[in-house]
Formats: structure tokens, sequence, C-alpha cells
């Protein structure tokens, strides 16, 4: 009984050992086992000779791609072993298979491959049951199989004698390496499928024994290796495929295996063979040729080697019992190539990023160098799929996410770099760009980009000027980036210029501006970007006939750049020449009508030269293609902004651009720029403006405005005149409003209904324009830049600029269409159209000031000073404002303060004539002829050189 | 242009017109056989001033407007001349010519931008997340993600838009051509697979003149068209780069590669972030991998060799992995007076020096910056690290405040490599040392051994025997030494703290 008893026991411990390859214990219990009855003599030949096999294996490791050749003098007792243990035949047939596939197992080792087929022939491999077997045996049957596939490829080669009984007839010979072929293929993905069987099954008794029994932590549970033989069958199939050029099946074979629940064994296998798999996707496949990995491959398929299409070996073997695969409900099944490659790439990050060494001694750098590299590829991966998709946003945070590899290495800094600017992280791009320029410091591409960022978003002159020399000092070296070196210095000057406020500083980077633009312009005279900045800053500067000749070389190397075009109707302009000038705009508007920064500018020749009629038709047209841009972003899919937390940050976006500061502050803006256009998500903001902008639509308003006649002189008009305007009848906006608050629908009919005849209420005239220019409080002139910006970004259809600017555009609609209806002294709709633009956002000086313009139309004088006194208070350095402010207080006999405010003003803004003959009038006043004569001569010298709109408006962009 | 070529694509053009309804995938199916069609067709586009232009445009867009799948392949193919030839006529203003390829463009982008309502497209795809189960991966198995912003945020499987809606084009402006020809390059890149190898050479010519047109770059490749720049945008070169990086590795590679250089050239100069990035990432994965173009048929160069599944990474190098065995003290149980002296150090994965090391190596350098904010660090556990800014002149060796942590509850298995990061603690000036991490990053410099060994230390732990003492030394140049000072036990954990200014 205990004899018994203590057998059992003995077996199971026997079995462990197999299971677990822990052969060094099996000679000590083979000894028990004799010892215990005789009969089991033969399993103790058996066990004896397959741990002989197996350490012999373990220290003598096949190579891959390496032929096992010859005997060896140590596996002469293993097969004396083996030999033993068949010949008595007292086995139970159980053990006498395993005799046979370990004596087949040796013949291969010692490369005898057809005595091994021998073996394989006689047990017949697929008979040997799978369901309850022991582990152990799953592992010997998959090292069977494996081991059967690799004589099979080996036995045609190795024997000329069977190929030549075959090449009588070349198509027999063509179809018995077919079915060869097959047989082999076969043979692997059984093994393949067995052996993830037997690591499933051997990792669950490996748990299952450890609560078991105390803690008994032997190497075993370390990971497990699989072999030359597992690791064959595993591999060995796909690898069969793709050499074949059989793709489909290739994919096929990755899909299983991935499918299979991982182990701790399959874990570095998974990863390899998921990046591989997403290799195939992104470099093989397109979306037409994809098929879900819950599919069947489609019969013919352009990925297949063409010469070798007809022979689709399908698969055709079944197994009594297959690896356990992921299952559950809600599973995700890619539906597309690029998302089953992210899926792939994610998995493979995952673990790549766990295998990241950290440590930096000596000893580790093969490690670091081979967990660094497995991850880079994994990581370049990942740039191809999420850079072919735009989600730039994603990809920074997995770039940033590489960073535990990147110490000193450059790639990955840079492509960390790139993405967060992609992503419109502009901040953290020059941070991260610092460090690139750090470890490269010869690539002026770098510092470029740097500079580009400065002083787009950014609007760090400092830092650019900083970047910008760095170019310019690698002198020759930066070769053709040399020009752009200069270029970029020059644009840093030239805002620079904008911004001060003291005349001679200003003066002073106006020259270094010139210069720089002109040295990039003798560096490269092929650029048309330094002969156009160049013009640029000539007419900043009013040498506008050097700058007519330097717009029109910008023009004869690139003739449909919307920049040069549009500086050069404002230099018509400002050499009075309006008609040509309208012309050139139209031209542009030819090629960019959907530019409402020429669209600004067509309105306000118009009412020029036209009157005003025109240009309500221009701002008409404006309204429609404002509408068919924005409404044509889908709200639902907004890009990532489905997710929680993205829904939160739009939220306080949004109560953001309320308010001025904060979309003045470059992060909010910068960060919110980084969702793709289709991304923008539509806040509650867009039903109630839209809906407030038909508002003015639904009122009254009728083509009668049109008839009417021209404006009339627009200041100081008595409010007597205003009632025989129809429209101030109109209901106050707000009315419309409270059943504003509508859904898309809505939002859709209203736009689709705010037809010819309601558009022609709105008349609209550059207003932003005319106040940007100079400011000293950098916060205002980070709003004046975006504003202006707002105008330049819309001439790609694509906004990539965050949800703010489609409605500052819409803001600034609704001010131009203010300063149309001051002008044709209708303060009703000036006011009404001013309360749009207050409604998104009302603490805009443009506001102000256009409130204040109104007061004045009706003649509350005291009204306009508090408005005009409120918009300076944000923005101390409008011009606009402090002109008419000044105005004011020369009405009101207040000439000394009005004689500051203007004073003021100039110095902001040297070229404001109006100003300076604002200035002359209240110096006049004050009986100060002398100097009172200077400003009007001043004054008349601007006037003559004076743009339609400053030419600033124009963008400065690297 | 030869008569032959010009008799095969007049047959081309009559037989399609009196073919029937039902005939058309079989015709279809037989395009593929008429050897000489595709080059003649080829030669029509090429030659522009050619007759048959007109008519060969009418007949390509009425294979793409049949929506048979291989006749509107068939015209796709063709898709990268037709685009060279539209940009280099807009670039020679050359108004007239390409009439009717303008409209065959056209046509076939106000095709796909619709659906078979009538409804504008919108195209999308699922981001993935390792935080779903999956068909490849469970998410437990992944272990603890980052708690990012972005993994929140990606918390759900979210549909992302990638191209749409688009408007509907009658012309081509100076605005809307390149987002027009991106969306056309998208529709081609869906149907790569399908490409022959004479289109994607076309698409890597294409490529390549795009870029270089006018550049100096141009008399390099020896390039004679037309010379005047091209203007391009970012996403029209993200597409471009799409198709070479399929030509590349299929088959084309000495024009892939050379289209890829070509493209990333434009991209560094035009300073376009999104191009630079791909395309920086197309080569530095192709690298590697030998390209073989020796197979002249096509032969794809996807090769996958069999691998070795036993990690290659040596058992005792620290990975982020094992490095979770490790926990660090945290000491706030003492209290360390003001805010203002406590230095906080935050500690990426990076620098832990593995247990069993003995002293006497030369101690690795470890960085740890306090400048990365904690939220970008993500990745895996981020341990925090205080470092009790207290240092005394007069090398008064208080016992270095031990922290209770978490360690009670940890797993035992895991304290074995237990760490402490501690000094002592008394700040001479505290503006000293507040403005040393100012400089951004503080090198450790240090080597551990296991300090406390087996279980963790309890929370009372305070006295000095198992924990080593430092002292610290301030240098003038703003460089401080943590230098330790031996222990009384066996056990001599030995923290050297050097604060660089140099990053």
């Amino acid at each position: 009984m205990t004899a018994r008893k203590s057998g059992s026991r003995l077996e199971t411990e026997i079995e462990r050992c197999r299971s677990e390859s822990q052969w060094d214990k099996i000679p000590e219990l083979v000894r028990q086992l004799s010892a215990k009855l005789i009969s089991n003599d033969d399993l103790g030949e058996l066990l004896l000779g397959e741990c002989k096999l197996q350490t012999y294996l373990k220290e003598n490791p096949i190579k891959q791609g390496a032929s096992p050749r010859g005997q060896r003098p140590k596996l002469v007792e293993v097969r004396k072993h083996l030999t033993a243990a068949l010949d008595r035949g007292n086995l139970k047939a159980d053990y006498i298979q395993e005799a046979s596939l370990l004596m087949a197992k040796l013949c291969y080792v010692e490369g005898e491959y057809r005595d091994a087929l021998g073996h394989y022939s006689r047990v017949n491999l697929d008979d040997m049951q799978l369901v309850g077997a022991p582990v152990y045996r799953l592992s010997m049957i998959a090292e069977a199989y494996a081991t059967k596939g690799l004589c099979l490829e080996k036995v045609p080669a190795a024997s000329p004698s069977l190929s030549n009984k075959n090449t009588g007839s070349p198509s027999s010979n063509r179809s018995t390496t077919d079915n060869r072929e097959q047989e082999i293929i076969t043979c692997y993905e059984k093994s393949g499928d067995i052996a993830l069987l037997y690591l499933q099954e051997a990792e669950k008794a490996l748990s299952a024994g450890i609560q078991n029994r105390s803690p008994k932590p032997g190497p075993a549970a370390q990971d497990q290796e699989l072999g030359y033989f597992l690791e064959t069958g595993l591999q060995r199939a796909h690898v069969i495929h793709f050499k074949n050029g059989n793709l489909t099946h290739g994919v096929g074979r990755f899909r299983e295996i991935l499918r299979a629940v991982e182990t701790r064994t399959t874990q570095n296998l998974r990863m390899t063979i998921a990046r591989q798999l997403a290799e195939i996707l992104l470099r093989g496949m397109c979306e037409q040729s994809y098929w879900s990995p819950l599919e069947d491959p489609p019969t013919v398929s352009p990925l297949d080697d063409p010469t070798r299409q007809g022979h689709t070996l399908s698969k055709n073997y079944s197994l009594s019992r297959r690896p356990r695969v992921y299952s559950g409900e809600n599973l995700f099944c890619p539906q597309e190539n690029t998302e089953e490659a992210l899926l792939l790439l994610l998995i493979s990050e995952s673990m790549a990023n766990r295998d990241a060494v950290l440590s930096r001694i000596p000893e580790h750098n093969n490690d670091r160098i081979i967990s660094l590299q497995s991850a880079s590829v994994v990581y370049d991966l990942l740039t191809i799929a999420l850079g072919r998709r735009g989600q730039y946003e994603m990809l920074s945070e997995c770039l940033e996410r590489a960073m535990k590899f990147a110490f000193e290495e450059f790639h990955l800094w840079y492509q960390l770099a790139l993405s967060l600017m992609a992503a419109g992280k502009s901040a953290r791009a020059v941070k991260v760009l610092k460090e690139c320029i750090r470890l490269k410091p010869d690539d002026p591409t770098i510092p470029l980009l740097a500079v580009k960022l400065c002083i787009g978003a950014l609007h760090w002159l400092d830092e650019g000027e900083y970047f910008a020399k760095m170019v310019v000092d690698m002198g020759e070296k930066a070769a053709e980036f040399r020009a752009k070196g200069y270029l970029a210095i020059g644009l840093v000057y030239s805002l620079k210029a904008t911004d001060a406020s003291l005349r001679s500083t200003q003066e002073e980077y106006q020259r270094k501006a010139l210069g720089a633009f002109q040295r990039a312009q003798s560096l490269s005279p092929t650029d048309h970007l330094a002969a156009f900045y160049l013009a640029l800053q000539l007419a900043v500067s009013r040498q506008i006939p050097e700058a007519l000749g330097y717009v029109r070389q910008a023009l004869q190397l690139q003739g449909d750049d919307v920049h040069s075009l549009h500086l050069l109707a404002l230099l018509l302009s400002a050499q009075k020449h309006y008609h040509d000038a309208l012309n050139i705009i139209e031209m542009a508007l030819s090629e960019y009508p959907e530019n409402f920064n020429l669209l600004y500018t067509k309105v306000k020749l118009e009412s020029m030269c036209r009157g005003p009629e025109e240009a309500l038709l221009t701002c008409k047209h404006m309204l429609q293609i404002w509408k068919s841009f924005y409404n044509l972003t889908n709200p639902s899919d907004s890009g990532r902004g489905s997710s929680l937390l993205d829904r939160a940050i739009a939220d306080r976006r949004q109560l953001n651009a309320m308010t001025l500061p904060d979309f003045s502050d470059p992060d909010t803006v910068s960060g919110s720029s980084s969702s793709h256009s289709g991304s923008e998500p539509v806040s509650p903001i867009s039903p109630s403006t839209i809906s407030t902008l038909s508002s003015p639509l639904s009122s009254p308003s009728s083509p009668v405005f049109i008839l009417q006649p021209p404006p009339l002189p627009p200041p100081k008009k008595p409010p007597s005149f205003l009632p025989a305007s129809p429209s101030s009848i109109s209901p106050p906006p707000t009315k419309t409003r409270t059943h504003s608050f509508c859904n898309h629908v809505t939002l859709r009919q209203l736009s689709s209904s705010c037809g010819l005849q309601d558009a022609n209420t709105l008349g609209f005239s550059s207003m932003f324009s005319v106040c940007s220019v100079h400011a000293t409080s950098i916060a205002a002139s980070r709003v004046e830049q975006a504003l202006s910006e707002v105008a330049s970004s819309l001439q790609s259809s694509a906004p990539k600029h965050g949800p703010l600017h489609p409605w500052m555009t819409l803001a600034q609609i609704w001010l131009h269409a203010a300063e149309v209806y001051i002008s044709m002294s209708k303060p009703a709709e000036a006011t009404a159209c001013t309360q749009e633009a207050s409604n998104l956002f009302p603490t805009s000086h443009n506001v102000l000031y256009m409130r204040g313009q109104i007061a004045e139309l009706k003649g509350n004088m005291d009204e306009a000073k508090r408005w005009y006194e409120e918009a300076l208070s944000i923005n101390p350095t409008h011009v606009k404002t402090m002109q008419r402010l000044g105005l004011i207080l020369h009405q009101l006999q207040r000439y000394s303060l009005s004689e500051k405010v203007l004073r003021d003003a100039v110095q902001v803004n040297s070229t404001a004539h109006d100003v300076w003959n604002s200035l002359g009038e209240v110096l006049q006043a004050q009986g100060n002829a002398a100097a009172a004569t200077e400003c009007f001569l001043t004054a008349l010298e601007l006037e003559a050189s004076s743009p339609i709109l400053p030419f600033t408006i124009i963008p400065r962009a690297l | 242009m030869l008569a032959m070529d010009q008799g095969v694509v007049e047959e081309w053009l009559s037989e399609f017109k009196t073919l029937p309804d039902s005939a058309v995938s079989t015709y279809a199916a037989s395009l593929k056989d008429k050897g000489a069609l595709v080059p003649a067709l080829y030669k029509v586009i090429r030659e522009n001033y050619s007759d048959l232009l007109e008519p060969v445009c009418h007949q390509l867009f009425e294979f793409y407007r049949s929506g048979e799948p291989q006749l509107q392949r068939f015209t796709l193919q063709f898709l990268p001349e037709l685009l060279w030839s539209l940009l280099s006529v807009s670039a020679a203003r050359d108004p007239h010519t390409s009439g009717c390829i303008e409209a065959l463009l056209l046509g076939i982008y106000n095709l796909e931008i619709v659906d078979k309502d009538g409804q504008s497209k919108v195209l999308s795809f699922t981001v993935p997340s390792l935080s779903k189960p999956s068909v490849y991966h469970e998410p437990s198995a992944i272990g603890s993600m980052a708690l990012t912003e972005g993994a929140l945020a990606n918390h759900g499987l979210s549909r992302v838009v990638y191209s749409g809606p688009h408007l509907q084009r009658e012309t081509f402006t100076a605005q809307n051509r390149f987002e027009v020809l991106t969306f056309l390059l998208l529709c081609y890149n869906a149907a790569l697979s399908y490409m022959t190898s004479t289109s994607l050479q076309s698409l890597c010519q294409l490529s390549s003149r795009v870029c270089i047109c006018g550049y100096p770059r141009q008399q390099m490749r020896r390039y004679k068209g037309i010379n005047a720049r091209l203007t391009v945008t970012s996403e029209f070169l993200v597409q471009l780069i799409t198709g070479i990086h399929y030509a590349l590795c299929n088959g084309e590679v000495e024009l892939g590669s050379k289209a890829l250089d070509d493209v990333l050239y434009r991209s560094q100069l035009e300073l376009f972030p999104e191009a630079l990035l791909v395309g920086n990432a197309i080569k530095s994965s192709l690298h590697g991998a030998a390209l073989k173009s020796n197979n002249k048929e096509g032969a794809r160069s996807i090769q996958v060799e069999i691998t070795p599944t036993s990690s290659r990474i040596s058992r005792n190098a620290v990975t982020s992995l094992s490095i979770r065995g490790h926990r660090w003290k945290r000491h706030d149980a003492v209290d360390l007076g003001s805010p203002d002296e406590l230095m906080d150090i935050s500690e990426v994965d990076e620098g832990v020096w593995p247990g069993g090391v003995g002293p006497d190596m030369t101690p690795p350098t470890i960085t740890i910056s306090n400048s990365v904010t904690t939220l970008n660090l993500g990745a895996k556990a981020m341990k925090k690290c205080r470092l009790g800014g207290r240092t005394s002149k007069d090398k008064d060796k208080e016992p270095g405040p031990l922290t209770t942590g978490r360690a009670a509850s940890e797993n035992t298995e895991l304290s074995v490599k237990r760490l402490t990061l501690t000094s002592s603690q008394s700040v001479p000036k505290a503006g000293a040392l507040t403005s040393l991490t100012r400089t951004a990053s503080a090198v450790f410099s240090r080597s551990f051994e296991q300090v406390a060994s087996g279980n963790a230390p309890p929370a009372s732990n305070h006295t000095a025997s198992e924990v080593g003492r430092y002292s610290c030394s301030l240098q003038e140049e703003g460089m401080g030494y943590l230098s330790p000072t031996p222990n009384h036990t066996q056990r001599s954990p030995s923290i050297s703290v050097h604060f660089g200014s140099d990053l």
C-alpha cells in the first residue's frame, strides 16, 4: 500500500519534473523508481534517455539555420537507453510512443532524417491524444511535429534519388512538391498550435503547483526557454509562407499565434510577431486589400505572389484541442489596417517599454542597445501609422513614453519634438528642440524649426532671435539653410519692431530686419519668400516704390502666392490706385476664394471705389463662406473630443474663449490647436452664434437697404437721422437668442435659410486690421497676433488651429458689419452687430471700441468716452481708440489731456496719419501753430503713402 | 507617339463604348492582358498636347464612375502621372492645356467625397486602446498603465475622423489645389496593393520632382523639366511619403529611397514637422532592414526570420519591469520645516542600481531630472524620491529620516531591493540648494546596496542602524556632493549625490 502510494507520488513527481524540464532531478528519481518496482525498468531507460538527450541539447543548443550532423559520442548513451526501452516492449503504449518520438528526435539530432521520418510514420503523430495528455507530452508532440517538418524539409534535398524519380513529368513534380510543401507547413502549424497549448497548460500547472505546494521557486519558475524545436514549430510556418510570397497565409498564421492567450514564455515571441505583423500591415497592405482578423482571407489577393497563386493552401487540419484564444464580449476587433497596426504596436510598445534597460553601466551597454533598438522600431512604426492618420497628439503622447530610452538618443528626441510641434504643443516643442540642438549642433533645420514656433504661436521673440542667430552663425555650414536663417532673423526683428513702443527701437529693428531680408534675398534670389518679406518690410517703412519692385519679383517667382498678391494690392492702394488694387484683389480671390484676409481688403476697397452696396455683397459672400466652412465640420465625430477628458477641456477652453486674457495665452491657443480640423468640438456657442447670426437677418431687413443712398459722413450724426432706416424696427437680437440654444439641426436650417437678401444687411469693413499693429501690452499684442492669424490661417481650408478660430473670425465679421453700419449711419444695426461680437468676446477692446464709435454716432459723447476708456484699459496701446478718445477730449476742450493721448498714440504708431492730424488740430486749438503745422505736414506726408489697411495685416511666419 | 500606340489607345477608346453593362466586369478583368495599352496611355498623358488626351481622360473618368473596382483601379494607376501633369502645367502657367486632366481629377474627387447616398463622406477610424480587451490582448496582462492625461482620455475606444467632410469643387484654385490632390492621394494610397510597379515608379518620380524643382538639388538629380518651385503642403507630402513607403518595401528600392530623400529635403527646407516626422520614421525603420531589389518580379521585401523567443536582455539588467520591484523610501514622517527647504525630486524609473553590486565598483550615473513635469513622466510606476534638503556644515549627523512608505503592504518578495534615499537635513542656505535644484537636473551618482534586507522596515524605524548616514557638502561652483559615511552594519549603503548644473 505504502509502496504503491509512494510509487504514484513518485510518478507525479517525475511528471512534474518532465513538464518543468528539470532534467537534473530525473536520474535520482529513476533510482528511486527502480527501487520500487522491477517492471518500471524500461520506463527508467526511457526517462534516462530523455533526460540525457535533453541535457545534451541544453548544453549544445542547435542554432537556427544550422543543421545538426554526425553522431556524437555523448548521444551513444541516449541511443542505448532508448533502444533498451523500445526493444523489450514491456512499456505501456503511451510510453512506447514517447520512446519512439525521442528516438526520432535523436535521429534528427544525429542528422539521420530518414530514420527519424521512419519512426514518425510508425507512431502516427495524428493519433496521439491531446485531450487529457500530461503537460510534458503536449510539448513532446509539438516538438515531434516540428522535427518531422524539419526532416521533411531536409529529405528531398538530401536524397537526390527521391527527386530524380519525379523528373519525368514536370507537372506531377510540381504537384508533388506542392503536396510536400503543404505537408511541411501543416506539420509546423500543428506543432505551433500544440506548442501554444503546451505553454498555456504548463503555465496553468505551474501556478496551480505554486498554490498547492509550499513555495519552492526552482529555476523553472523563471522564464522557461522554448528550445530549438518549439521555436521552429512556432515560427517556421509563417516564415515559409512569407518566403513563398504568400502574404495572406503568413498574416493569417501571425494572427492565430497572436490571438492565443499569452504566456510568460510567449511574451517575447508575441512582441516580435506583433511588430512584424504591424510592419506588414503598414508596408505591404492598403485599406482595400485588408481583411479583418475574424474574417476569412480573400481568395485572390494582390498581396500574394502572382506566380505562386493558384495553390491556395487552405488550412486543412483539425486538432482535438486548440490553444485558448482571447474571448469574451465586446472584444475589439480591428476593421482597418491602420487600426490593427496601431493595436499591435501599442501591445508591442507596452512590452518594449517594460524591457527598457535603465542602468547605464558599461556592462549593460549591449542590453541597453537591444532594448533601445526594439523600442525605436516600434516607435517608428507608431509614427508611420499615426502620422498617416494625422493623429499627432496621440503620437506625441506615445513618443513621450519613449523618453526613458532617449538619453543622448537624437532620433527619439527629434521625433518627439516634431510630434509636439505637429500636435501644436509649441512651448514644449521648443524645449525639446533645444535638447536636439545640443545633441546635433550642426543641423540648421532644428533651430529653424524652433524659430518657426517662436515667431508663430508662441510669440517668443527673444528666443526666436537666439535660435535664428544660431543658424546665421553657422555661416557656410548651413548651406541652403543660410538664407532661411537670415529670413528667420529678419522676421524676428520685423515682429519686434511692430511690438516696440519706442520709436527709436522700432526704427532700429526695422533697419535690422531690412538688412536681414536683403541678405536672405541676395543669398537665395530664387526664393520668393525672401523677396516678399523684403518688399513687406520696405512697405512697412513706407518705401512704396522699392517695395513694389520686390513684390513684383516675388510674384515672378511664385505667381500665385496669396500674400504677395495681397501686398501688391495694398501697395497700389497706398499709391491711391484703388481700382488697380481692387483688380489685383479680385484676381487673388479667384485663386483664393475663401481667404478672409483678402476679402476684408476687398470690402474696404469696394466701399472706397464702388460704394457700400458692393461691399455689402462681398460681406454676404463672406458670411456664406464662413458657414460652408464651419458647418461642414462634423460635430459628432470630433477627434478625440468624444472622450470624457477632452470634453472637459473643451468646455473649459470654451469658457476661456469668453474672456480675453485667456485666448491671448499662447498655450491655450496652441494647446487647443492640436486637434485635427474635424475635431473642433462644436461648443454650445455654436448654435447660439449661428442663430444670433440670423437674428438680425430675421429682422425686417430687406433689399431696401441696398437701395438706400450712400452713407453720410460717419461721425457725429445727430440721432434724428436714424428713424429713416426701416431697420430701427428690428427686434433686439436678444429676443431671438432666447430660443437660440437650439441644436445643430436648427443650426443647419438657419444657416441654410440665411439667404441672399438677409445677408445684405450685413455689411462689414475691416476693422481689426485697422487696430492691430502696435501694442506694448504683450497680452494685447498676442490677441492681435492671434486675430490676424485667424484671417491668414483660413487660407488653407482646414483650420489647423484650435476651436477658437472660427469664433474669432465670426466676431471679426460682426465687427466689420458694425463698422459698415456706422459708415452708413445706422447705429441700431451697428449695435446689433456689435452685440453679436460681444457675445463671443465680451471683453475684446475691439468690441468696446466699436461701441464707442456707435455712441459717437448717436451723439453720446460721454458714453463714447466711457467705452473708449474701457477699451484702453484692456489694451492701452490701441491706436484707433486713442485717436477717437483724443478727438472727443478735444471736443470737450480738454486740450492737454487730448494732446497727451494723441502723443502717446503717435509714439505707438508713428505712421498713423489720422492721429497726426488730430494732434495737429489739438495743437492748433491750443494755439501752438508751429507744432500744429509740423503735425499736419507729417499727416499729409504719411497719408500719401498710407495703404487702405495696414501692411502688417499680412501675416509674417516662417 | 507611335502609330501603333495610337492604334491601341483608339481601340481601347472605342471598345468600352460599345460594351454592354453585363460585360463590364469581364472586360475589367481582361484589361490586364492588354500589355501595350498601359504604356501607350502613359505616353498620352505625358504628351500634353496629344489629341487623344481629352478622350482618354474622359474614358478614364467613365471607368472610375462605373463603380467597378477593377476599372477604378485602372484609372487610379495613372493618378501620379496625372498629378504631375497638372502640377507641371500649373507651374509653367500654361492655363489651357490641362483642362481635361483637371476635369478628370476633380471628377474623381467629387465622386469620392460623397457616399452612395450623396452625403459627404467622413473617413474615420477607431483608435485602439490597451485598456479595452481585444482579439489580441487582455488589459490585465498589460500591467499597470500610466495614468496620463492621454491614457485617461483614451480610456474608451474613440473614433477619429482623419479626412472629410470635403466640399464639392468645381475648379482648381491655388487655395484648394492641394486639398483636392491630398485627398486623391489618400484614395490612391487606399488601393496601393493593386498598383503596378510602373505606377509606383511614377509616384516616386512625381514625389521627387514636386520636391526638388527649382531647388539646387534639381541639378543633382539632373532633372530638366520645369524649373519653377512648386508650392506644397505638409499633408500632401505625408500622403506622398505613405505611397513611397509602400513602393520602397515592394520592389522600388532605388527610386523609392531617392524620392524619400527628396521629400525629406523639401520638408526640411519648408520646416514641415509632419512630413519630417513620418519621413524620418520610415528612414529609420528601414535602416536596419536590408531592402532587396534583386528580384525583379516585384518581390516584396517583406522577409521574416525565425527569431529567438527568449529575451535578449540579460537578467540582471535593471529594466522598467524589474524596477517595479524597488520601493523608494518616502520620508514624510519627519517634518522638514518650510516647504521651500524641501526639494522634491521626482524621479523617473531610471536610476536604480540593482542590488548586489559591490560597493567597489564605479558608481553609475543616474540622471534625475526635476525639470520634467510629473504629468508627462507617465510611463511606468513613477516613484517619488524625496530628498530632504538638510545638510550640515558641521557634519552633524542626524539619522536619516526613514519613512513609513507603503512598505508594510507591499509584496515581501519585492522589498528585497529596497532603496532608501535620504540625506541628513539641514541646509545652510536654503536658497543655495533651491537654486541648485532649479538648475534643472541633478545627477545622482550613487551605488546602492540592499539597504534593508528582507522585510520592509516598520513605520517607526527611525534609527540609524539600517540606513546610511549621509553628509552633504556644497561646493562653491554649484555642485553638491552628498557623500556617504559608512554605516556600522555589514551592509553599508552609500550614496553620493552630485548636483550638476549642466543640463
